[in-house]
């Protein structure tokens, strides 16, 4: 079986670094696959269209060459979501794997118009050994406000890629929250191109890691437009053997005078034998700009576990509560209720 | 605003030439023979020679940087690897060739000596043509010499540590290394030798289309201590030259060791050098770098904290004017408990220059309590410019407090109004604010490199900001 080479960074490094691509051995893909029929779509909105239907795709980056071939050839589940609501307004898809859906190669295109809003939800689950490689086109247009909440949550025995490629315009928003729990490998790419004068990006992210699973994740925002703005928090934990690559490129493009970009990375060490990697990037071409980031790694705090303890909670209790304090910024953004309540389930179940 | 920008900056006395006077210059490229030929040029023992033999076959083998600034202007069959200048080793400047010796003058290093300096190392071109260092030191047992000499009278000490630390497969600019070093200095300070006054080597290169490729080998023995610094630089020719220098370093038990480097290689260089040091249990490193020359620069000081409680800090500033692509940065592997290391790390791009970061800490498995921080901050003083930096963070064991942070913007528009409402004028205030930016490194530096290091700083402000 070939190694697969996926989720390059866009500016190179050492090759002893072990960060400038990721190598996956023994990944199934499939050569054949049925319609996806495990969707659920929640959307009571008449100005928010869904079709479907698949356009060309074109990604900047992607997680790799062979998984957006392997989208072109097999998709069976293709979206187009078209935003006009004035008012915020939610919209639900979930997508179960199970045995007889056990292959979700999905392409959805979502365009939000001028001045629109709306949340988007996309929830990835399986109880089953399955495989999911998800591509997202978003375009952000003037003056729109846009989340999506990405939540992944595919069984520990899955390989899992998304591919996300956005634009935003001027004076867009576009909100990422993702929570990343589930897969044995999972691979996320995240392009944004913010263009727009006066265009904001954030990209809130939450990871959990457990036995021998990877997470790679690679994100990139290139700063195009003047006073644009872009911020990546993320937040993770890692328990058992479980490894985090994380990439996160600021790119300030010459023009995008006033832009602010920020980025922070903190992952919590479970145990000693998880491992955490990370290249927190920013690239420059611009003066009048304000670029920053930050990233730390380390086990949890002794003084706030004895702390904990000391109020009667057990260590694994503590330990919880405190990943949970971590994630809570970021869990803060999302605004669905249910949605929220399984994030924290799942945190305490993983945790367990 | 409005902005002056001066082309070419006045080194003056970095771009003196000397006549390119020589008592031998190999033929240009790079094969057996020419190493066999310098080789015995050189007198070098059997096992040198073979040692440069291997280090070809593996340097033919490895192939250039897939990352990193574009070198493939350089073509090995463009360089003489060796030119033996007209002088032997001396002890005494008045021995040292005139036109030589007025080079060293102007570059001021019998005058540092006289005033601040332990011993002298001075090459020029492929060799070292001076060498002197302090009774006292050598009643104490310190050996401060060229290379060439520790090879043959210090074979055991040289056979045990030359290119252990930087391995000749290490990359290919290592392999090439191995094969041509010329020059350089070999100290050794015995256990428990404080040398309180640094020890100083100069490196100048004069002849054009030319390499060059000294080899530094440091023990500081356990409980001693030491201060080396490290100059070099280069009149400015048209085509390339190559410095690809190796710096191997030991730090034994509970010793100290500080490596300064002022580096202004002229502006037609490739600096594709390579420095690293292995600390022991409770020793300390401590690397000082300021880098303001050269057309491209690839350089990435090491620290392999092998003992418990090993230390180390690296403080760096790196300048990049136009045309100049400096690709710098730090890299640490934490091995052992305990151990710790500080990163300060600062840069400046101007007038289209690019300025790099390139990092790597990684804490392994066994540096439980291990603790790293990082810092990088670049500075920005026109929109042509370029600054990056591309930091990486391995830690792989979970007993560890590690933070880095990196910030990258322009003059602060606030600052300046403040230090012009005090009266100053507007370039005075941003070459104030520049030099406060860089005084966290030009304060780690002896008084008078420090001084150098402001006039280098003036010297590349002067008209480019505005």
């Amino acid at each position: 079986m070939e190694m697969l080479k996926l989720n390059e960074t866009p500016v190179r490094t050492s090759r002893n670094f072990n960060i400038n691509n990721i190598k996956l051995e023994n990944v199934d893909l499939p050569n054949e696959v049925q319609e996806f029929s495990n969707l659920v779509i929640k959307n009571e909105n008449k100005d928010i269209k869904i079709d479907f239907e698949k356009d060309e795709i074109f990604l900047k980056y992607g997680v790799g060459d062979i998984l957006l071939e392997n989208s072109k050839k097999l998709s069976n589940k293709n979206l187009k979501v078209t935003i006009d609501s004035k008012q915020k307004r939610e919209v639900f898809l979930d997508f179960s794997l199970d045995e007889k859906n056990n292959n979700l190669i999905e392409n959805i295109e979502i365009i939000a118009n001028q001045n629109s809003k709306a949340t988007i939800y996309l929830k990835y689950e399986s109880k089953i050994k399955s495989f999911h490689n998800g591509i997202l086109k978003i375009l952000a247009k003037e003056s729109s406000e846009l989340n999506i909440v990405i939540v992944n949550l595919v069984s520990l025995d899955t390989n899992n890629f998304i591919s996300i490629d956005s634009e935003v315009l001027d004076n867009a928003k576009l909100n990422f929250t993702i929570v990343d729990f589930g897969g044995k490998a999972s691979i996320t790419n995240l392009y944004s191109n913010i263009t727009g004068k006066e265009a904001e990006n954030n990209i809130n992210t939450i990871y959990l890691g457990k036995e021998n699973q990877l997470i790679d994740i690679n994100y990139i925002g290139e700063l195009r437009g003047e006073k644009s703005n872009i911020n990546i928090e993320v937040q993770g934990a890692l328990k058992d053997n479980a490894k985090k690559h994380f990439k996160g490129t600021i790119d300030f493009k010459k023009g995008c005078k006033k832009a602010k970009g920020n980025e922070n990375e903190f992952c919590m060490l479970l145990s000693d034998t998880a491992k955490s990697l990370a290249l927190p990037m920013l690239l420059c071409s611009e003066e009048d700009v304000d670029g920053n980031h930050s990233s730390a790694a380390g086990k949890i705090g002794q003084k706030e576990l004895f702390y904990i303890m000391s109020r009667g909670f057990n260590h694994k209790e503590a330990m919880k509560l405190i990943v949970r304090a971590n994630f809570n910024n970021i869990i803060e953004t999302i605004e669905n209720i249910e949605i929220k309540n399984r994030i924290a389930y799942e945190i305490d179940n993983r945790l367990d | 605003m409005k902005k002056t920008n001066i082309d070419e900056i006045n080194r003056n006395i970095y771009d003196i030439k000397n006549k390119d006077s020589y008592d031998f210059k190999s033929q240009k490229g790079l094969n057996k023979e020419i190493i066999e030929d310098i080789s015995k040029q050189k007198g070098d023992p059997d096992w040198m020679r073979e040692f440069r033999l291997k280090a070809l076959e593996i340097y033919n083998k490895l192939e250039l940087p897939t990352w990193g600034p574009d070198i493939s202007e350089l073509n090995m069959d463009d360089i003489s690897i060796y030119v033996k200048p007209k002088s032997k080793l001396n002890s005494s400047w008045e021995d040292v060739p005139e036109d030589i010796k007025k080079t060293f003058d102007n570059l001021g290093i019998p005058e540092a000596e006289k005033k601040s300096l332990a011993g002298v190392g001075a090459q020029y071109d492929s060799e070292v043509v001076y060498h002197s260092m302090k009774e006292d030191l050598i009643k104490q047992g310190v050996i401060y010499t060229d290379m060439e000499t520790a090879v043959r009278e210090y074979p055991e000490i040289v056979k045990k540590y030359f290119m252990k630390c930087v391995p000749v497969y290490d990359h290919k600019f290592v392999a090439l290394h191995g094969a041509v070093w010329s020059g350089g200095s070999f100290v050794y300070v015995p256990k428990g030798v404080k040398v309180d006054i640094p020890l100083q080597s100069y490196f100048r290169l004069n002849s054009p289309e030319s390499g060059q490729f000294e080899h530094t080998l440091i023990i500081v023995d356990e409980g001693a201590s030491l201060h080396f610094i490290e100059g070099c630089s280069a009149p400015k020719y048209n085509k390339v030259n190559l410095h690809a220098g190796c710096v191997e370093l030991y730090v034994k038990e509970n010793a100290y060791l500080r490596y300064s480097t002022i580096e202004n290689w002229s502006k037609n260089m490739l600096n594709l050098n390579t420095k690293k040091a292995i600390v022991e249990k409770g020793g300390q490193i401590d690397w000082v770098t300021g880098s303001f020359g050269s057309k491209i620069s690839m350089l990435y000081p090491m620290s392999i904290l092998n003992g418990e409680g090993a230390k180390t800090e690296f403080t760096g500033i790196s300048f990049a004017g136009k045309g100049q692509n400096l690709d710098n940065g730090f890299k640490v592997i934490h091995n052992a408990p305990n151990t710790s290391s500080v990163v300060n790390a600062k840069s400046i791009s101007k007038n289209g220059g690019k300025c790099t970061y390139r990092s790597l800490v990684r804490i392994n498995e066994e540096a439980k309590n291990s603790k790293s921080s990082v810092s990088c901050e670049s500075l920005m003083l026109d929109d042509i410019s370029v600054s990056d930096t591309i930091p990486t963070n391995d830690i792989r064991n979970d007993d560890v407090e590690f933070s880095h942070e990196a910030k990258i913007g322009k003059i602060s528009d606030k600052t300046i109004f403040y230090l012009m409402s005090r009266g100053m004028s507007e370039e005075d205030a941003k070459a104030m604010i520049v030099r406060g930016f860089a005084y966290p490194i030009s304060k780690e530096l002896p008084v008078e490199y420090a001084v150098e290091m402001n006039n280098l700083i003036n010297l590349e402000l002067e008209g480019a900001i505005g």
